[in-house]
This record gives structure tokens, C-alpha cells and sequence, in this order.
């Protein structure tokens, strides 16, 4: 796996680490936020991946600056990795669903430090920079929260514009480009049944849709995949609007 | 290995290789301002000319042989994060056999798992030693592009003393040299004990 910049302003900096060589378990980006010499993780991936993204990440940033790390939902893609992270470093704060605390402590970190957030949703500053929790229940998960940094514009947007990429994929959809809608037209077409099969609540789209629609943008960053940029932000919000979810029940 | 020890090595050289690639950028820069210097006065500073173009080409050098540090260094980082991986099944299926013991149930299956467990991670220790070995030697070849350097500061403030009259600011521009080249030799001699103590540690199975 590599590490690529995505925002720097200073001191203010995201990173993401992506395209990872172990094809066997499902290809992740995970996200590092760092300010003022503190940082904080997101979503840190899976158990299996962990020594690639350990390994990339001390590239970019020091790992005894991480004070927190933020787990958007329960799956073992994003959380399995957290007894080794705790291992590491066990004054990490882990940030995550209030609802899957008791289950994500079955990965093994009965010690860890843990911090539920409330279905409403929450805030943490890091580094004097504040990241806000944004709900994001039911897509996919139940309980699912996306991170919005508004200084960098940057939205950590979870499994939401997720795409099953080939390995050796680009960070990007399109950087250089992104007034033409042709990367983004290419690229959705690699989102589009990850969407349909395991987002679940056309209800719970439509009002994500509404309340991140009014949020300043510039970086859209899924979980897996590439990262949206520009106007493709705003391509893939009337996408996904338009898109029809839940698929598995009307077959 | 200790997992702080560890976290020790990964803090220092995250460290190290931020302070070389700033000390080289700076190492770079001086060179470059010498040169212009030199180009500024003509004719009366030629013997200074040579000096910063040997600075500068050392400084290419050196630039070189930290590159293949980093490539030493994400290896060792990535094989150590293996084996704390595997070392934490082993430890899982340990664990769950001691508790299977408290209700007298014993699974040979088990058994064997954790050894297996165990002898991958002996294999990737050796592996990582290896890595570690090839990280020391690439940290001495730095050292002696380091060393070299050096001399090339002290021919330079020779010649600068010998300039003294030209009037250019030569010898500031040599203490700003050999600072940068200090900086780089310091953070290096540094990380060099630190990978000797975990080399000894690993030889001695601590």
C-alpha cells in the first residue's frame, strides 16, 4: 500500500493510504488526519492488511502523534485491525458507534479505550482542528457515522461512493480533470452494485443526501475506491440520489 | 521483540529520515549559494569553486545512499507489524487452550496451530534480522558519504581563509555548510546506536 497526500494547508494535513496487495480480502483506503502534530486514524482496516497500512503510514506520519482513531461501523474491514493498532499505541482513543462498542470489543481489545458516539452524531477536536461525526445510519450499517473536516473540506464519506477497483487503482477519480464528466462516468460503473446491494434504505440515502448536500466539499473520501474531487463531489451526491438501493429484496 | 521497542524504532526513524531529507535539502541549498558566490567573484574565488562543486556532488551522493535507507526501513517497519500479527494469533490460540484447560477439555488441534504459529514467526524473525542487518549497512554507507563531506567542509575553510580578501562572506557560508552537515551526521550516528542495540537484542533473543 502506498500513502498519497490529499489535503495540506501548512500544518494541517490528510493523507490516504490505499491500493493494498493482499487481493484476497477486500481492498480498503484508510485515512489519517494530522495537525499540529496529533493525528487521528480512520477507519483502520482489517487484521489481515494491517503490517501494509502500518507500514505505508509511518511514511507520512509519526505513529506516536496518533491520539485517537475513528471506526465508521462495525465491519471487520474497517475495525479488526484494532487489537494491533492497541497494541501499538494504547492511548488511542477509538471514536465509534455507541450502539457496536460491545461487539467491535469482540475483535479482541477488551482494554482499549473506547469512546461511543451517540446516534446523533458528535464532534472531536484534534490538533486544535475540529472533525465533525456525521450520521450515516443504515448506509450500510445501522449504526454508521462519516467525518467532515470543514477547514480542509475534506468529507471521510465511509462505504458511500465506495467502488470495487482493480489493485494497482489510483487514489483518485480524476484530479486533473474533473470539469469532464468521462473518469467519473467510467468509475461509477465500478460503484454502482456496491451501492445497490449493500446500502439498504432509500429513506436513510435521501436524507444523508439532503443534509451533506449543504456541506462545503471539495474531497469526497469512500472507504474503498477513489476519491471524488471537484465537481465530481456533486456528480456522484445526483448519482446516488438517483440510484435505486436495496436491491436484493425486489429479485 | 518488545512492541515498545519497536514503536521505538519506528518513532526514530520516522525522525531520522524527516531531519536527513531536511538537512540534505539544506546541505543542497548552501552548496547551491557557494557556487553562486563563486560565480559572483570570478576568477578570485576559482580554488573556492572547486570545493563547492565537490560539496555539491557529494551532496547528490548522499541524497543517493539515504534513498536506499528508506528502502531498508519500510521492510523492516512492514516485517515487524507481521510478526506482532502472528505473535497475536499464537497468543489467542495459547490463551484459549488455558481456558479449555480450566474446563478439562484439551484439543490437540490447537496444540498444533499455536506451534505452527510459533514456527512462522521464528522464520519471520529471522527475515526481519536480515532486513535489519542490510538497514545497518545501508545507515554506514551513509555514514561515510557523511564522513567525506565533512572533508570536503574543511578544504573549504581552508580555502576560504585563504580568500579571506576577495571580501565574499566565505567563511559564513562554510560554518553553514559544515552545520548542515553536522545536523545530518548527528541524526544519523544516533539512529546507527539505536539499530545496534535492537541488533544485539535480536542476536542475544530478547
Amino acid at each position: 500500500m502506498k500513502a498519497t497526500s490529499v489535503f495540506e494547508a501548512g500544518n494541517h494535513r490528510w493523507w490516504i493510504i490505499y491500493d493494498q496487495n493482499e487481493g484476497r480480502v477486500i481492498d480498503s483506503n484508510v485515512y489519517v488526519m494530522e495537525s499540529n502534530e496529533q493525528s487521528i486514524l480512520l477507519d483502520p482496516g482489517g487484521f489481515e492488511i494491517f503490517p501494509q497500512v502500518f507500514a505505508a503510514m509511518v511514511e507520512v506520519v509519526q505513529p506516536s502523534t496518533l491520539q485517537a482513531a475513528f471506526v465508521s461501523h462495525q465491519d471487520p474491514d474497517i475495525a479488526s485491525s484494532l487489537p494491533l493498532w492497541n497494541a501499538c499505541n494504547s492511548n488511542i482513543q477509538w471514536h465509534m458507534p455507541k450502539l457496536w462498542e460491545g461487539f467491535i470489543r469482540h475483535y479482541g481489545a477488551l482494554d482499549a479505550n473506547f469512546v461511543g458516539i451517540p446516534d446523533e452524531g458528535g464532534g472531536l477536536v484534534i490538533g486544535g482542528r475540529k472533525l465533525e461525526f456525521i450520521p450515516a445510519h443504515y448506509l450500510h450499517s445501522s449504526a454508521n457515522f462519516h467525518v467532515y473536516d470543514p477547514e480542509a473540506k475534506v468529507f471521510f464519506s465511509g462505504d458511500v461512493g465506495a467502488a470495487l477497483l482493480p489493485s494497482g487503482h489510483s487514489a483518485w477519480v480524476e484530479l486533473r480533470d474533473s470539469d469532464s464528466s468521462k473518469a467519473f462516468d467510467d468509475h461509477i460503473q465500478h460503484a454502482k452494485f456496491f451501492h445497490q446491494r449493500w446500502m439498504p434504505s432509500k429513506e436513510a440515502k435521501k436524507d444523508w443526501i439532503s443534509r451533506v448536500s449543504q456541506l462545503d466539499i471539495d474531497f469526497l473520501c469512500p472507504q474503498h475506491g477513489a476519491i471524488y474531487v471537484g465537481e465530481n463531489v456533486q456528480r456522484f451526491l445526483s448519482w446516488f440520489d438517483a440510484l435505486d438501493i436495496g436491491t436484493a429484496i425486489s429479485r | 521483540m518488545n512492541i515498545q521497542r519497536i514503536m521505538m524504532i519506528v518513532d526514530a526513524s520516522y525522525h531520522t529520515r524527516r531531519t536527513i531529507e531536511h538537512s540534505l535539502r539544506e546541505i543542497d541549498r548552501r552548496a547551491l549559494n557557494a557556487m553562486v558566490l563563486v560565480k559572483r567573484h570570478g576568477k578570485a574565488l576559482a580554488g573556492y569553486g572547486v570545493v563547492a562543486q565537490a560539496f555539491r556532488e557529494r551532496a547528490a551522493n548522499l541524497k543517493e545512499a539515504a534513498s536506499h535507507l528508506q528502502e531498508s526501513i519500510a521492510p523492516l517497519i512492514q516485517a515487524h507489524m507481521c510478526i506482532l500479527q502472528h505473535r497475536s494469533y499464537a497468543d489467542l490460540f495459547h490463551r484459549k487452550m488455558q481456558e479449555m484447560y480450566h474446563y478439562d477439555i484439551i484439543c490437540p488441534t490447537f496444540v498444533r496451530t499455536e506451534k505452527t504459529w510459533e514456527r512462522v514467526i521464528i522464520a519471520e524473525e529471522a527475515v526481519a534480522l536480515t532486513i535489519l542487518r542490510q538497514l545497518i549497512k545501508n545507515v554506514e554507507k551513509l555514514q561515510e558519504g557523511i564522513a567525506e563531506q565533512e572533508y570536503v567542509v574543511i578544504i573549504g575553510r581552508i580555502e576560504a581563509a585563504l580568500s579571506e580578501g576577495t571580501g565574499a562572506p566565505l567563511m559564513r557560508v562554510s560554518r553553514d555548510m559544515g552545520m548542515a552537515v553536522a545536523t545530518v551526521r548527528d541524526a544519523i550516528w544516533k539512529y546507527h546506536n539505536q539499530l545496534e542495540e535492537i541488533l544485539h537484542e535480536s542476536n542475544i533473543g530478547i
